[in-house]
Order: C-alpha cells, then structure tokens, then sequence
C-alpha cells in the first residue's frame, strides 16, 4: 500500500479523522500523520488542494447484529496516483463508514476526484455516485452533485468536483444519488472549512471557528462528530435484493461517526492498536476477512481548561436532542455561519442541543477542572473525568437486538486527563489518544 | 437502487418545451393573471377598510406524481373563476395589517367544521354558527359561520380547521394568511425587511397518510396513533409536481406551484422573500441547495434583538416546526462569476463518456456555466431552456424526499437561477432577400469576434448599350431588387434611380442621380443595387416569452471584394434593423424584404443609423408580450431579425458591402 502521494502545494491537506492519532501510527491504508503540520500554520496566498475517494459497498458492525453486519455504501480515501483498476482491485467491496472528514481552507481551489467501484455484493445493482458539499454556496449544478440537475458517476468511471469555498465553518457532504438510499446506506462525511483567520492570535488563541474578529470563536482542540441512523430495511433489502419503502423508515440504530456507544468511545482506528480497540467486521464477500470499516472515533479527550470546538452534523432523517450534562454548551455557529449579525451576538448557551437533519453547529464548550472525587475513570493515557454526550431521547441510547448492559446508542464521553499525565496539542481533528 | 419510475414525467416536459406542447387549460381557482410561479393572492373583496373572503370546505381529490389519487377535504374560494372548486390547499389569503378581514364560511362536509386563525393579536368574533370546542363551527351540509378579526402583527401565518382536528387537519383543512405590513407591498415587516416583489414564493408543508383519507371516504374507522404519511407536499402537490405553473390544468385541484426563481443579484438590489409554512404534524428539515437563506422572523416575529437590531440568522437547513411559520430572505450575490471564456472553472467539464444522466431526463442545460448550454448525449431529454441552473430544495428528512417509495419526490421543489440578462439566443438560419452572400455562416453572427456574415448587393447586368438619356433600361434580372418602391442602383459612375417597372426586367430609370452624371454605359455593364437586405432568425423560442431585446452589432466596407474590411470615409450607409411582427396583416412570413410584417425595432437607438466601417453595437427593447414576434405552425417560435442597408445619399455613394459581427435575442424565458 502505497502513502498518500503529495500532489497538493497546500501545506495542510485532506486530515482525515484517526489517521493522525498522536502515540498511534497511522491507520492501515494511508500514512499521513508525518506530514500534518501544526494547526494554523497560514500561507500568503490560496492554494490548490487535490483528493481522491472511491465510492463501492462493504460492512460495518453494531451490537445486536454479532455475526451478520450491516451492508453498506460508503466512500473511501485513496491515493489519487492509482488507476481505476488499482483502485477496484484494492479497494473494492472494503468501504467505510463514515467517510473521511474533510479540511480545507477558506478560498482555496479544492478539487476532488470521485471514482466509482461498483459494488461487489450486488453486481446487479449498477447505481451511479455523486458529492454533494452539502450547504456549499453558489455552485455551478456541475459541482453541487446532485444527478438529476447536473450528472452523476458510473460504475468505472471518474469525476472530478471543483469548489472554492468562501464561507468557512462545518458542513457535510453525502451522495445525492436516490439519496434517500444512497444516504442511509452510509456515504456521509464531515466536510470543514477552517477561517482565513487562522494562524493569527488573538485573544490567546490561533485556530478560530469563524473569522470572528475577536478571538471569540478560538479553540484548542476541535471534533468533527456526524450524526446517524441505521435502518435494517434498506441495508438488509440491498444485500438480498429486496425492494425498501423509503417512507416506511424506522432506523434502529443511533451513531455518532459510525459507530454506537461503546464503539464511539474506542479511538481512531489504527493498524498498531490492539485487537480490542479495533472494530473488525468479517466481509461474507471476501471469505469473513476482517475489514475496519468504522475509522472515526467520537471520543473527545480533551485537558482541564481546554476550549473544545465540536462540529457537529445531522446526516440521519430524524432530529437528535443532544446533551453534555455537566457542561453548558455555547452554541457560535449553525449552518457554516457564525452566530452573530453585525454588533447582534445571536449565539446562545444550552444543555439540549436539537439538531435537525442536514443541519450543522458549532459548539464552544469549556473542560472543567479535574477533579478525582467526580465520576471517572482511567484508560491507556491515564485517568479522567468523564462526562457524556449523549442524545436525551433515551429510546436512541439503545443497541437494537444487543443483550448487552449499559446504555447503547448516540452516546459518546468527553474525558477531562488528570494534570498528572496533559495530552499534547491536538494536530488533527478529533485526534484520539492512546 | 436503480428503480423503474412512475413518475409523470411528460407533465415535467411540458414546463420547459411549452412550445412544443399545448398546455392544456388553465385551473380557474387563481384570479385571472396569475403569474406562473410565485406566491398568489386571493383577491377577495375590499370595501373601505374591510377585506373579505367567501370560503366553502367541501371534498374533492389530489393527483400524486407515482400516479395516486387522494381524497381530501379543503377549503375552496366561492369567488374564484371558477366559483369555488376544489382546491388543495385553501386559498393564500393577504391583507393589510389593520386591515378588517372577514372569512365567511360555508360547510359542505359531512360534519361541523370550521377555522382558526393561529398568532392572530386580535380576538376572532364569530357570528353564525354553533359553539365549538376551539372556535365557532359551521354545521355540518351547507351551515355557515363568518369570522371577523383585525389583521394584527405583518407576517405569514396559517388557517387552519378548529373541529376534529386530528382528523380535519390531516384531511387538508389549512391554508395561508399573509398579512402585510401598512409600508407597502415589498416589505415582509420592515424596511429592513425590503423584497422583490416579483420574487415573492410561498412554501406551505403538509403530509398526507392515504390509509387516513382512504377511511375517512369510506367512513370506516382509521387509528391517528398508526399514522405513516406517504406523500409530504409543498403548496398542496408532491415533487415533480411542485414545479408545474401555478394554476396549471395538469393539477387542477392543486393550483399552487412551488417553483421558486431568482437571478444573480448585486449588493444592494432586493432579496427574494420565501414564507415557509408548516401545516403538517411532523416537523420538517428544509434544506435549500445553492445558497444560504436568512431566516427574518418565525411565527410572523421578526428576529430582533432586545436592543433593537436585527438578530436573523443563515441557513442551509432549518427545521419548521409542526405549525410554524419562518420567513427567508434569498440573495444570489455571485462571487467568482465564473465564465466559459474569461473566468473558467479550474476543473474541465466531465467527458459525456465518464458521466450517467439519471433515468435519461436532467435540467442540466450540458454547461457547467449559468447562461450557456452545451451538448448532451443522444436520448438524453433536457428541460432546460437557456442554460439556466436548477438545485433542489428539499426535506433533508430524506424519506420524505420520496413519493412513497419512489425517491426524489415529495417534500421538494426546484430553485431556478435565470442568468443575469435573461435568456440569450443566436441565430440558427439566415436568409438574403436582396443581395448575395460575400462569405461567412449564420454561425457567425454568434460570437462577437473577428468573423463576420459578410452581405454583398445584387448585381445584374444590361445586355445593351446605354446612352446617357435613355429612361427605360432593360436588365438581365431583376432577381434580388426590390419589388415595390423606388431605389437606386448604379452602373459605372452613375447611379439611377429606379421609378417604374420595379420586379421586372425593364426599368424605368431617373439618370445622373446623388451627385453623378449621366453618362453612356457598354453592353453588359453591371447594374449593383446600392442596398442589401438579410435576414437571420432565433429559433426554439418558448411560448411565453417576454421582454425581447435585439442586439445586433456589425459594419459596412467599402469593398465587395476585399478580404478585410475597406474603410468607408464619408456619406456611410444607413442601417435599419426590423423585427418581424408574423401577426401583421400581408406579413407573409415575412419572406421578402418588401413585406408588410417587417416593423423597424423602436427607438432608442432612433433609426437609421449611420453604420461606416467601424462595428456598431445597438440593442432594441420590445417591452411586454412577445407572442406577435414569434412565429407559429412551420415558423413555430422563431423570431426573424432583418437588417436593412441602404446607400442612398449624396454625393456619389459606391457599392458597398454590410458585414454582420453579432446578433443576440435575449428574452425572459416562462
């Protein structure tokens, strides 16, 4: 397996969550974490970024389903050097999900080049595949990506998706191909856009949320975590070649990037972890061969004090009542906007955030002192508080079908270290630590 | 999954290729008028400060796109056109804050009914009628009641049953109410709230379980607690059909289109305005593709700060809650201007070999740039007009982007991004009635460049000897000359002035005219017109077009043989350019230069005009309709453009040759 050929000018790249995990080398198809500079490194001029992903089909793994995993769609970072049949022969039959969050920077040119694989459990199901940049302003229909308005991308084929994002903040990007399936299935991403401000200090901080003007919206450690669901209709009806009624939806699973509690709490995955701090799925099509097919942890881990960014989007079909008891959560942006109209501050302070599909916000939340007389724990960094973000609809904090205790679902921790043992600077997203 | 699709996709058709097809008749319940697309209001009846609207509830059926029929129950308009119909869903009622309304209803149901006007400030007074849990009622079989109240706070609003709601309201007892504010009609609330007026779009959102109206036809018992909507609506129909015009005779129970239109806007110009309404029970995840919107108010309160400001905020997906209205503001304020030929996108547009077009039907116009159209693959069916831009604004509840279990339907409608001038079209034939072609295409005429549709005068010759006083000359053709009217022509130094026998080959000539003398002329000398007459056509024109402009942009040579153009120092030719009105009595198709049809494009510029050896560039307004320009039967929508040149002034004025460079029809497309 080849690394990641460097084809960008651009000094920050595609940084795809768990591939960059601190104490954990990177994950097993493409090394990255050598080559990510430090956060907020600024360049004088827009640059030109270039990445490539395959769209094919695979599995993934939830509790209550042990032994028969769920069938899914997804996309796939690769080397944008492979042809097409380097690609279909590597990675055919081995998507993930979810898809690899995406950085970029305000206006720079970013091209991304989609191939489509075909799918290996269904060979004859010939659907095409789309990006869409879900909230991107101003397209032309060409890159908005979705089929009927513009084109799609056949089994074989490529396309290259142009954009040159003005507005930072959070946003997502899916298929839109029968996107009520294609969706489902699983081709959901984080897609972000990090401000020209960044790089700057103000306010003792050099990474922003927004170009705010005034440090408001810096942090130190930031998490892409995407909301979820899982209906066994849909995944199962495309594997055994049956019909799915879109409006009879009733998903019985709840992730947060693809996995459900306690998955969302294991970290990035990585060749070098343990066994059981992988999530291996048996693949029925390539003789029950494991594949990790669930790369993108959801555990914030974060030190007493810190400012944590939690990009937050909604790519399932049902509306997510979120809490973090035990920390207000400030809200500063929605929608890649910031949350504030000229001298207005229309940014607000909760502890239930609602948010509705195809929606995106930007949470600004303060660590709280460690403390060893509150809840903890410890793992293989050291001990912790901990706190849980978790969906307050508790029929959503249930692993449909597992006969496991303890709550399931659309949960994840927020861990506060001991000063005993700080975590290092976070150099990528949702970087987990080991 | 790949599936077949029910989908009426020759009703889609229809909105693009209106020329193609006769768009059967028009649903009477909208006031006659009604635009295509964009919100319409009932008119109602206004005596002094009282508005007033005669509502009858009654049943009727909807049409969904997978081919469905549903039975509903709704409100119709007494005094619509067709005097009270049914319709789904109720009237748009709009008044003016302040303003005394007056909804009188008659009840065709089989039980009471009745209506409830929610975030009204005024108390609702109600005469007639019975009692009620939440309102007074009207009985059941033709029982009446009015309502009176003070149109209170502007914004949008719902009405809505107040009898049985459970049942009432998801049968399709629900409407808008608009109240506007006293400042004028392109304000929402406020002056900071300023709109187009123009781009005014109403999205009102409502599901619909068919085994609930399926009970309810058959009066057997239906469980609301097993409610499982099937069909999630915009305006009252389901995507594609959303997109249909307003008032369109496809849906003739359902008169509200969902198409919302915007053009590329500048800072400053007004936003559109977008009222959301949600009727439903469920709360719906609205995700515009293309740009943000501004939410300004929820619930007919504007977002305000306590200290005064505005606090609206962007979206690219809200969710409207169950009942709730939201008013956005829409801007397509263009950054990159991307352009084929003087900003191109840094990525090529995708090979045809490497792409798929979904179930061989797109709105894509085969560009990627707003305004032009390219190619698309053989089989492929384009409802795209001009190169326009569609994006899908649609639930991001993805199932209910679905007409039952079909995908991309439902809960959905189409942004149109029209480009920034209107539609622009070139011409596709040409033909000379009077003169000949020097060189060039008609394809030449498209691109302002340095390629030209060069017109040369008709030459004839004299078989004979001339003397320099006859007055009646013979020539070997009269082909290409005038027919009617008196012209010049010129034989070596002379022009003559044709007086008589004109499309005939013996001529009645004045000598020695403009300036020159008369003089003997050998056998066989050329006889050169001293005028050329062209004309080219636009074709593909859509029924319904409006506002034409005409550009046209070329120059005269003072050589008919020269390959570049030979300057023309003095007495330049004069340009006429007419536009062919196919509607004037003796038009004739407009088939010769002389014909009746030919009407010269008005003022400004004022014609004719000077054109010498440098291109000149001149655009002409048409306002209004632009049925009687385009053609119909054989010549359906094409619009003919002549140019008429002329060297008829003094002194000496020499044959000369008329070089196209551009001609261009914008229009705004239906």
């Amino acid at each position: 397996m080849k690394a990641m050929a460097r084809i960008s000018t651009r000094r920050e790249f595609l940084r795809a969550v768990g591939w960059g995990a601190a104490g954990v080398a990177a994950g097993g198809l493409i090394g990255m974490a050598e080559q990510n500079s430090p956060l907020g490194a600024r360049r004088a001029e827009a640059a030109t970024t270039a990445l490539s992903l395959v769209a094919t089909d695979g599995y993934l793994s939830v509790p209550g389903r042990e032994g028969n995993p769920l069938y899914i769609f997804g996309f796939v970072p690769v080397d944008p050097a492979l042809s097409v049949a380097e690609l279909i022969s590597t990675y055919k039959g081995h998507t993930k999900h979810t898809a690899p969050t995406l950085e970029f920077l305000q206006n720079d040119d970013i091209k991304i080049t989609l191939t489509n694989l075909g799918l290996v459990q269904r060979p004859d199901l010939t659907d095409s595949h789309t990006i869409h940049w879900h909230g991107f302003d101003l397209p032309s229909p060409v890159n908005d990506g979705v089929p009927e308005v513009s084109v799609a991308v056949p089994i074989g084929k490529q396309v290259t998706y142009f954009y040159r994002p003005h507005r930072e903040g959070t946003y997502m990007y899916h298929c839109h191909f029968e996107d009520v399936e294609h969706v489902q299935m699983g081709m959901t991403g984080i897609v972000f856009v990090r401000p020209a401000q960044d790089g700057t200090s103000i306010g003792g901080f050099t990474r922003f949320a927004y170009n705010d003007g005034d440090g408001s919206t810096g942090y130190h450690r930031h998490f892409a975590i995407l909301f979820n669901e899982l209906w066994t209709n849909f995944h199962d009806g495309d594997r055994d070649i049956q019909e799915s009624i879109a409006t009879d939806y009733d998903p019985q699973w709840f992730t947060l990037n693809g996995r459900v509690y306690p998955q969302t709490v294991l970290p990035n995955d990585s060749t070098s972890l343990p066994a059981d701090m992988r999530i291996a799925t048996p693949n029925p099509n390539y003789d029950d061969a494991p594949d990790y097919s669930q790369p993108n942890s959801a555990l914030i881990q974060v030190n007493p004090g810190d400012r944590s960014l939690l990009r937050l989007a909604n790519l399932g079909y049902q509306q997510h009542s979120m809490q973090l008891p035990g920390i207000p959560m400030h809200v500063i942006g929605q929608d890649a906007a910031l949350l504030r109209n000229g001298a207005v501050d229309t940014s607000y302070w909760t502890n239930t955030l609602y948010l509705g599909p195809g929606e995106a916000r930007d949470v600004l939340f303060d660590a709280p002192g460690y403390d060893a007389a509150r809840p903890s724990g410890s793992d293989s960094w050291g001990s912790y508080n901990v706190y849980y973000f978790k969906n307050r609809d508790w029929r959503k904090l249930a692993n449909f079908g597992s006969t496991a205790p303890g709550p399931g679902g659309m949960m994840t921790e927020v861990r506060v270290y001991s000063p005993a043992r700080p975590l290092p600077a976070q150099t990528v997203v949702s970087q987990t630590y080991v | 999954m790949m599936r077949q699709k029910a989908q009426r996709l020759a009703a889609v058709v229809t909105l693009a290729a209106g020329s193609a097809l006769v768009a059967p008749g028009h649903a009477d319940a909208l006031p006659a008028g009604a635009p295509r697309s964009g919100m319409v209001c009932t008119p109602g009846a206004v005596s002094g400060g009282t508005h007033t609207f005669n509502l009858v509830a009654k049943t009727g059926y909807i049409e969904t796109p997978d081919g469905n029929s549903v039975f509903m129950w709704s409100y119709a308009n007494a005094d619509a056109p067709d005097s009270g119909q049914f319709q789904s869903p109720g009237p748009v009622l709009c008044v003016t804050q302040g303003e005394t309304v007056v909804v009188n209803l008659t009840n065709n149901l089989p039980e009471p009914a009745s209506i409830v006007f929610p975030g009204q400030d005024a108390a609702v007074a109600a005469t007639g009628g019975a009692a009620g849990l939440l309102t007074t009622e009207a009985a059941a079989t033709s029982g009446t009641v009015s309502y009176r109240f003070t149109a209170g706070s502007p914004g949008s609003y719902l009405y809505e049953s107040g009898s049985d709601i459970a049942k009432q309201i998801e049968m399709g007892l629900y409407g808008a109410l608009i109240v506007r504010p006293s400042l004028g009609p392109g304000y929402a609330y406020d002056a900071a709230t300023a709109f187009d007026p123009a781009r005014e779009y109403l999205l009102l959102l409502s599901e619909i379980d068919p085994d609930l109206h399926h009970a309810v036809e058959t009066g057997t018992t239906y469980d609301v607690n097993a409610r499982r909507d099937r069909y999630f609506a915009v305006n009252g129909r389901e995507f594609p059909d959303t997109i249909q015009d307003n008032g369109s005779g496809l849906l003739p129970n359902q008169p509200y289109g969902a198409l919302v239109r915007i053009r590329p806007t500048s800072p400053g110009a007004p936003p559109a305005l977008v009222r959301m309404i949600n009727a439903g029970a469920l709360n719906h995840p609205f995700h515009p593709h293309g740009n943000h919107t501004t939410l300004i108010a929820q619930d007919g309160r504007p977002l305000r700060a306590p200290g005064g400001g505005s606090a609206s905020t962007e979206h690219f997906g809200e969710t409207i809650g169950s009942g709730q209205t939201e008013d956005f503001l829409l801007r397509w304020d263009d950054q990159d201007k991307w352009d084929p030929n003087t900003n191109p996108l840094p990525v090529a547009p995708p090979n045809y070999r490497n792409v798929a077009f979904k179930d061989g039907n797109t709105w894509y116009g085969g560009s990627p740039y707003l305004g032009y159209q390219g190619t698309l693959p053989t089989g492929v069916v384009s409802q795209n007009i001009c190169g326009e831009w569609y994006f899908p604004w649609h639930s991001h509840a993805l199932n209910e982007f679905a007409n039952f279990d079909s995908g991309f339907g439902g809960m959905a409608t189409l942004l149109r991004v029209d480009p920034p001038g209107g539609c622009t079209g070139y011409p596709t034939l040409s033909t000379i009635v009077g003169g000949v072609l020097k060189g060039g295409t008609v394809a030449d005429l498209g691109v302002d460049d340095t390629r030209y549709y060069m017109v040369n005068p008709r030459t004839t010759t004299r078989p004979t000897a001339t003397t320099a006083t006859q007055t009646s000359i013979t020539v070997a053709s009269a082909a290409g000359f005038p027919a009617s009217g008196d012209y010049y022509v010129r034989i070596d130094n002379e022009v003559l002035l044709v007086t008589g026998g004109q499309g005939t080959t013996t001529w009645t000539v004045g000598r020695g005219q403009l300036g020159t003398v008369a003089a003997t002329h050998l056998s066989s000398a050329t006889v050169t017109a001293l005028a050329v007459d062209w004309y080219a056509a636009v074709t593909g024109l859509p029924a319904g077009a409006q506002n034409l402009k005409v550009t046209y942009k070329g120059e005269n040579c003072g050589s008919t043989t020269a390959t570049t153009c030979v300057a023309i120092g003095s007495n330049p030719p004069q340009q006429t350019v007419k536009i062919c009105n196919w509607t004037i009595a003796g038009a004739a198709g407009c088939s010769s230069a002389t014909s009746a049809g030919w009407v010269a494009l008005p003022p400004p510029p004022a014609q004719p005009q000077n054109v010498g050896s440098s291109d000149v560039t001149s655009t002409w307004t048409l306002p209004g309709p632009a049925s009687a320009y385009v053609g119909t039967g054989s010549n359906g929508g094409q619009v003919r453009v002549l140019v008429h040149t002329q060297r008829y002034t003094g002194p000496n004025p020499a044959p000369f040759s008329t070089w196209g460079n551009l001609m261009a029809l914008t229009y705004d497309a239906p």
